[in-house]
């Protein structure tokens, strides 16, 4: 069939497909400037200042499933995960006004610098007779001349690890010359809940040279920030106490939540014209408007209060004095936006490239005004590569309300007691704009990007796609000029790497391969192990690829014991944390692991396999009753002298942990020893390299540090492992059994954070019968055995309850399990086959003192061709 | 109104083109993968998700979900 007949329309319908994405987005680290006495003279001077914190990153895993539930409907569901950490900007201020300090490490050395939201001199900050910022040449001496600066800076704060999950999904109903689909979805995080749904139309006019789109969709969002009692004192949040957006969290009186909804209503248009048989181009309008909370509930502005009648003492002549309080950012609460695009796709024929251009245009009644420009340049090479280079440039104009700091000429007073004043406000609000923000995202700026992906097609069923991309955000970037300073300039890189499979492509293969294999199809059916064990098959013969997807979700709650033991909080207190008091224990912990299986099979006796891992981990906490007070910590044994750590107790038990990223890598080669049929022996030898992060740290708040999270939140092992196997599986008839034994040694002492977590060893064996010619049930027992952490972290952890303790690791451990499996031997969906498992534990002999284990579910997809 | 104005444009310039006509037994490079409207779909959602949180342009389309990207 032509190609051309296949896809007839402007705008292609999707094929069946699986497919799995990871990226990664790394900012670079911002330019903050403050304060720092010059060494010979202790004069104060402007410069750069060591930014220590790490700066943004975050991890994404994107699956995303298309498939076909008869000729007219599909469905298309997308789960994604990301999880984000360190450091954004807060605030924005002049850079004299000290709000960046540098901070020395216990050696002497700058260690970097400490936010000050209301500046060095707890919010006193001074201005020359022209409004200029200043500050006295030494500190504190008002006769020692002055330093004048317009240099602004961002003031930062850093962030411990938190998670974000979506899914989503959509039904489309095909006709012949027109589709409707209904949509739906939720993201969840901590401080953020959002709930969408959206309803969309396709007709294909004119014989399909034209299609029309049109789209609507109602997203409903809920924000509840925890606001930090770190910042609270230095920080203005009235406005939303006025507006009763504040209220108290129910474990700690120390903090806050702020609370707010938003809705989003959104239209979308567009047209799809084939222009000729090498060209095609869409235009499309799109309107929003939202309303509601559509502030950023962790900004702030930096307002001087400068008080008219509040200038006496001791001030040197002509300067005038101010107090720095920073206001939580105050956005309008409704806004609309408008959008318009276009695309034009060009065939080059002399190259069997296509040259995509893109140009959009946003515009709002904020006064922002955007312009994004982008060039594709999809260049296949043959063999299946594809080589798609992009440019983007993109410019927008500042927001009315945007500034960076404010000045308000008015008393600041925390007292509210002067007449014709909002008595919950310390401030006359009349002499403030209506609206603020000093987000530098509602600021003038331009940003060019460049990206490069590359992705490799084989045998039409499997793409394997990676790119790269880097971004850089300027002021002076801005189209026509005009735009912010350099100080709200920053640059980041994106990558990302793609596993696509195409299921339409073994509608006909699969059938092939079914006929082919004849008596095999059976044979193959029976000899899969339940979906927690790994390593279970080698692929039948030479040329054969699998690709698989595995997940587990593994969940701990309930009693801590120790041994095989339930203990109570004052033994926890007393025994559970070595030489020093336990101060709080874990209350629950979740994993969830995303690997993919990748199998080859160079010859019939060899298989080789890539596992790529992706976790994320979340820990809730809870004080011991019994337990000493907190500043007890600040003596703990193992914690750096003097440090004031049992502050961080509780924002334990606050906000519960969180990590997630991307974990080890697995690298395995299976050997076949031994096939009769019924009886088949083979051993698999693997290594596993330490790509997760192991370096994890929690936030430093109250300025001390947050140290290292706990072991078990960390990503990966960190080492070097070697991890045999051997596997004997057998089957007859109906039936179908199996045992492995396997081993995880780790081959380095330590890994750079310092430890090692213990080896592993493994026994197991199961057993399955075949329900019907589809449908298979197994049960299996397992017996593991895991040594304790060997060495501890190389730098600081604060030890607050077991999970802190390399002795708490590890342990006996006897499972049973129950799966089921489903293969499906006819259809489209030929040759696909799911296993899931739940492993229920029996009995748990911990090493140290540990939460018992509620289970753990595996579930497991693959598809062999 | 400028926005109005581009708007037209667009409309006129499409309705102009959609008067050729290409047989579907001549559609066959507009097959071709590398003329999908969008050739890296998988990224373009990542893409997007990360462009919403850094910039304040609104954003073709259905609402996608995205979260708060309040870093």
């Amino acid at each position: 069939m032509l190609p051309g007949l296949l896809y007839p329309a402007a705008q292609a319908a999707e094929s069946d497909s699986l497919d799995f994405q990871y990226s990664h987005y790394q900012e670079g680290k911002r330019q903050i400037t403050g304060l720092s006495s010059d060494e010979e003279t202790g004069e104060y001077k402007i410069g750069g200042i060591k930014n220590a914190y790490n700066p943004i990153e975050v991890e994404s895993q994107h699956g995303h499933a298309n498939v076909s539930l008869s000729d007219r409907v599909k469905f298309a569901f997308n789960y994604t995960q990301d999880t984000w950490g360190g450091a954004t900007p807060v605030a924005t201020a002049p850079a004299v006004f000290g709000n960046n300090r540098e901070v020395y490490s216990d050696a002497g050395t700058i260690a970097g610098a400490s936010p000050l939201l209301t500046g060095q001199n707890g919010g006193k900050v001074l201005f020359d007779s022209n409004r200029k910022p200043v500050a006295y040449a030494l500190p504190g001496e008002p006769d020692s001349g002055l330093l004048s600066s317009q240099q602004l800076t961002h003031v930062l704060a850093s962030a411990s690890p938190e998670t974000r999950k979506q899914g989503d999904f959509k039904l489309t109903h095909e006709w012949n010359e027109a589709a409707l689909s209904l949509g739906g979805g939720i993201s969840v995080e901590d401080d953020y809940e959002s709930r969408f749904g959206n309803i969309g139309g396709r007709w294909d006019l004119n014989q399909k040279l034209t299609t029309l789109n049109l789209d609507l969709s109602y997203t409903n969002s809920d924000t509840h920030a925890v606001l930090d009692h770190d910042s609270l004192p230095y920080l203005d949040y009235s406005h939303y106490r006025a507006n009763g957006q504040l209220t108290k969290t129910k474990d700690s009186a120390q903090s806050s939540i702020l609370s707010g909804g938003r809705q989003d209503w959104a239209s979308h248009f567009g047209i799809t014209q084939i222009i000729n048989k090498n060209a095609l181009m869409s235009a499309d309008i799109g309107y929003t408007r939202s309303t509601g909370y559509l502030s950023n509930p962790y900004k702030a502005v930096s307002v001087v209060f400068i008080d008219p009648l509040n200038q006496n003492g001791n001030l040197p002549p002509g300067i005038i004095q101010g107090k720095l309080k920073p206001l939580l950012e105050q956005r309008p609460e409704v806004r609309n936006q408008w959008n318009l695009g276009g695309r034009y796709v060009q065939f080059i024929n002399s190259l069997d490239a296509a040259l995509h251009f893109d140009y959009r245009f946003s515009a709002d009644d904020w006064g922002i005004h955007s312009h994004t420009f982008e060039a594709d340049w999809v260049q296949p090479l043959g063999n299946g590569w594809t080589l798609t280079p992009r440019v983007r440039y993109y410019s927008q104009s500042a927001a009315d309300f945007y500034t960076p700091w404010l000045v308000s000429e008015q008393a600041y007073r925390q007292q509210p007691a002067n007449t014709g004043r909002n008595p919950a406000l310390p401030y006359n609000p009349n002499k403030l704009p209506d609206h603020f923000s000093s987000d530098h995202r509602l600021s003038g700026f331009g940003a060019l990007s460049g990206a490069l992906t590359v992705s490799k097609t084989f045998g039409k069923a499997v793409t394997l796609e990676t790119g790269f991309e880097y971004y850089t955000h300027q002021g002076s970037f801005k189209l026509g000029g005009g735009g912010e300073n350099a100080f709200a300039d920053f640059d980041y890189w994106l990558a990302n790497a793609a596993v696509k499979v195409n299921l339409d492509t073994f509608v006909g293969s699969s059938h092939d391969q079914h006929a082919q294999h004849g008596e095999h199809g059976h044979h193959h059916h029976g000899s899969h192990a339940p979906a927690g064990v790994m390593f279970d098959h080698l692929l039948p013969k030479a040329g054969d690829m699998m690709v698989g997807y595995r997940y587990m979700y593994g969940s701990q709650g309930g009693t801590i014991l120790n041994g095989d033991v339930a203990v109570n909080d004052s033994a926890i207190v007393n025994r559970g944390c070595g030489p020093n008091p336990c101060f709080l224990k874990p209350a629950s912990m979740n994993m969830t692991m995303h690997m993919l299986d990748l199998m080859y099979a160079p010859t019939d006796w060899l298989t080789l396999m890539l596992m790529p891992q992706f976790m994320d981990m979340s820990m809730n906490m809870k004080r011991l009753s019994g337990a000493p007070n907190d500043d007890v910590a600040n003596n703990n044994i193992g914690n750096s002298a003097g440090s004031n750590i049992g502050e961080h107790i509780e924002h334990h038990v606050q906000n519960g942990h969180e990590t997630g990223g991307i974990g080890d890598l697995g690298m395995y080669a299976l050997f076949k020893f031994f096939d009769d049929g019924t009886h088949h022996f083979h051993a698999t030898a693997g290594l596993s390299a330490p790509t997760a992060d192991i370096n994890i740290q929690l936030r430093r708040n109250h300025q001390v540090e947050g140290g290292f999270i706990h072991y078990g939140m960390q990503l990966g092992n960190g080492t070097w492992d070697f991890k045999p196997s051997l596997t004997y599986t057998g089957q007859l008839e109906e039936f179908s059994w199996g045992a492995q034994v396997n081993a995880t040694v780790r081959l380095e002492d330590k890994n750079k954070s310092g430890y090692a977590l213990g080896d592993i060893f493994q026994a197991m064996a199961w057993s399955g019968y075949n329900l019907t010619d589809w449908l298979s049930a197994s049960v299996r027992g397992v017996y593991t055995t895991q040594g304790s952490i060997n060495g501890r972290f190389n730098g600081l952890i604060n030890q607050f309850g077991p999970m802190d303790y390399p002795g708490s690791y590890g342990g006996k451990f006897w499972d049973i399990g129950f799966g089921l499996s489903a293969a499906i031997p006819s259809g489209d969906l030929a040759g696909n086959r799911v296993s899931v498992e739940w492993l229920q534990p029996v009995k748990d002999d911990v090493n140290g003192y540990q939460l018992e284990r509620d289970g753990t579910l595996s579930a497991t997809w693959s598809l062999a061709f | 109104m400028k926005l109005r104005c581009l708007l037209l444009i667009w409309l006129l310039l499409t309705i102009i083109y959609g008067c050729t006509s290409v047989k579907s037994w001549e559609r066959g490079t507009l097959a071709k993968p590398q003329m999908a409207q969008e050739p890296t779909p998988l990224q373009s959602v990542i893409r997007a998700h990360i462009y919403s949180s850094r910039e304040a342009a609104g954003t073709a389309g259905a609402a996608q979900g995205g979260g708060c990207g309040c870093y």
